[in-house]
């Protein structure tokens, strides 16, 4: 009796697996189709990737949001880490308090927080821009990049850092020999997370883009009015390419560390 | 080994840098609003302003032109609301242009300045949403109306009472926005596609509430697809890119204009308020009025242009025979432009509210 559930449930775990990659496997197989419109399939072209790289102001939204989200996911990530270290190390007084502010951002609508967002910055006199832009992106993955290395801080043993200090290390010395390498992967994990957040941030690029920084999420958001072009399965398809090639290379990377330390 | 993480992440990011690197040079204007007269800001509707039309009056003035495209008439008015906009030229729709000089948001046109504007097709001079076109020179223009499948309908579909026929139960789909809804609501009964009557707005929110058990359902984004492959067979339907590729994909594929009205619509090119590059958006107004730039709208847009005189420079002609596209005169006659609703926009909202929840 065991065995048939079992078996079900796997089946059913790997439905659920084909379901969720469906829509990939749809736009890499869609960015080759010669036909212009999607419902039909006539052959098989790469005209769309020709015209994708021809294509200078869509790879410029491209551009923008990766600028965008490289700073914005530093910054985060630097902010998040230094938030987080004293949050877990440092008994501060109101800390409770300081914890759920830093987590408001993922509760509050986006919506909400890109229209203060614009009025803050028109307020203050700031041209809407790359900055506004940054600004903005930082204040949504910022709750991010502070859980992530937070959760691998409260895991790592105390007795740790008591012992690099009974062996004669400084605080620094503590910090840079012994926890920052052991939290370098939490750190690496905020980054990637808060700069694909960023990169696919649609509402907060609305109120805080500016003249000259349409994000590509903006861009194929607008195209809606007048129809989405194969191109733009061209471009989907590269950026699965990306994602799968910095999966590929963190992945290579905990693998020889989970090697090294076995042997 | 201690590297690695990092090599990964700088290579994820430069990778990213790289693969866009050859996207161009500009963007530097970014965090400037005061942009100076070499530079012109454009806020526009995406795919409305083919590359050729950018490419040409770079070359030709020397103005380095930046597009920013938005989603919808209200994202656009709310960023230049907020002031600071930076941006020179915008390119609202026709009841957007009422909205905005309501909100003295648009610099009012001097008609002395411009060249070519007796180009324009006379239904887009002194139209109702902006008398004397103070403020906005229509650019490109469209229909709302039906989109259907011959295969799936088995016949002709000549207006909106077919879509309140059961026999398509399941089979339709409204578009997803309240005044384009309320056109079919309206207009199926006889009554005024811009009515500002309480009486007429609730009969079509009745007739809304009605239609919706036979609809699919209400979808802004792929109803052509899906009207062409025949998993839909009638849709409330934009003219224009969309509309044109499923018709010249599928000869069974049409695009009509209800018998019992037709509403049009017109994105126009209007110069923001508080601008310092006026001269450059007058080049751009100038520009885009001459014939052989307006063509380029259908022939790289599949969009139909407001300017009369650009109809012969297209250089696809079956582009302006198609009707997805250039509706056919006579079926324009009892069209309006639909325009801000004011103070009854309030009961198209209640009774858009009442629909959507049904």
């Amino acid at each position: 009796m065991d065995t048939v559930m079992d078996r079900v449930v796997s089946w059913f775990a790997r439905l659920v697996f084909v379901f969720l990659y469906i829509p990939i496997i749809a736009v890499v197989v869609y960015s080759f189709n010669a036909s212009e419109v999607s419902y039909r399939f006539t052959g098989l072209t790469t005209r769309w990737y020709g015209e994708l790289f021809h294509d200078e102001r869509l790879l410029e939204t491209l551009r923008t949001s990766a600028i965008v989200g490289l700073l914005a996911g530093l910054a985060a990530t630097a902010i998040g880490f230094l938030t987080a270290f004293a949050l877990v190390r440092y008994r501060v007084r109101g800390r409770a308090f300081f914890l759920g502010a830093i987590l408001i951002p993922l509760i509050v609508p986006e919506i909400v927080l890109g229209v203060s967002l614009l009025t803050i910055f028109s307020t203050a006199g700031i041209p809407n821009g790359l900055l506004t832009m940054v600004l903005g992106h930082i204040v949504i993955t910022l709750p991010l990049a502070t859980l992530v290395p937070m959760g691998a801080m409260a895991a790592l043993d105390p007795s740790l850092s008591e012992a690099a200090t009974d062996l004669g290390a400084t605080g620094w010395i503590t910090f840079r020999r012994v926890l920052f390498p052991l939290l370098r992967p939490s750190i690496l994990a905020a980054f990637l997370l808060s700069f694909t957040t960023s990169f696919s941030n649609i509402v907060i690029s609305t109120f805080t883009s500016g003249v000259g920084t349409t994000t590509l999420p903006l861009r194929i958001y607008s195209t809606l009015k007048t129809g989405l072009t194969p191109e733009l399965n061209a471009l989907g398809t590269l950026l699965v390419l990306f994602t799968l090639l910095v999966i590929a290379l963190v992945g290579v990377q905990q693998m020889r560390r989970i090697l090294a330390s076995t042997n | 080994m201690k590297t690695k993480a990092y090599l990964a992440a700088g290579l994820a990011a430069t990778s990213v840098l790289a693969l866009s690197a050859c996207g161009g040079s500009s963007s530097g204007a970014a965090e400037s609003s005061d942009t100076n007269t070499g530079e012109l800001a454009i806020y526009a509707w995406a795919g409305e302003i083919p590359d050729s039309v950018i490419d040409g009056f770079e070359k030709e003035t020397g103005i380095k032109v930046t597009v920013d495209t938005f989603d919808s008439n209200e994202t656009m008015i709310s960023k230049l609301a907020a002031g600071n906009s930076g941006y020179d030229i915008v390119e609202p729709s026709q009841y957007a242009v009422q909205l905005m000089v309501q909100r003295n948001l648009l610099e009012k046109i001097d008609q002395t300045k411009l060249e070519g504007f007796d180009n324009l097709a006379t239904k887009f001079v002194n139209p109702s949403f902006d008398e004397g076109n103070q403020y906005s020179i229509p650019w490109a223009w469209g229909t709302t109306g039906i989109l259907y499948n011959e295969d799936c309908t088995g016949g002709e579909i000549t207006g909106w009472s077919d879509m309140w026929d059961s026999k398509y139960k399941g089979k339709m789909y409204m578009l997803d926005n309240m005044l384009s809804a309320y056109i079919a609501g309206l207009q199926v009964q006889g009554l005024s596609a811009t009515t500002t009557s309480e009486a007429d707005i609730s009969k079509a929110t009745d007739k809304l509430l009605e239609q919706k058990d036979l609809l699919a359902g209400y979808n802004s984004d792929n109803y052509a697809d899906l009207v062409g492959s025949g998993d839909a067979c009638i849709a409330e339907a934009y003219s224009g890119t969309t509309s044109a590729k499923a018709v010249a994909a599928n000869d069974k594929v049409h695009y009509i204009i209800p018998e019992e009205g037709g509403t049009l619509w017109t994105d126009s090119f209007s110069i923001a308020a508080g601008t310092d590059n006026t001269s450059g958006a007058y080049q751009w107004l100038n520009y885009t009025l001459r014939p052989e730039v307006a063509a380029l709208l259908t022939d790289d847009a599949s969009l139909a242009s407001t300017n009369t005189a650009a109809m012969e420079k297209v250089k696809d002609q079956t582009l302006v025979d198609n009707p997805a596209i250039y509706a056919p005169e006579e079926d324009l006659k009892k069209s309006e432009f639909i325009v801000d609703p004011g103070d009854a926009l309030t009961y198209y909202q209640d009774g858009w509210t009442r629909v959507s929840a049904s």
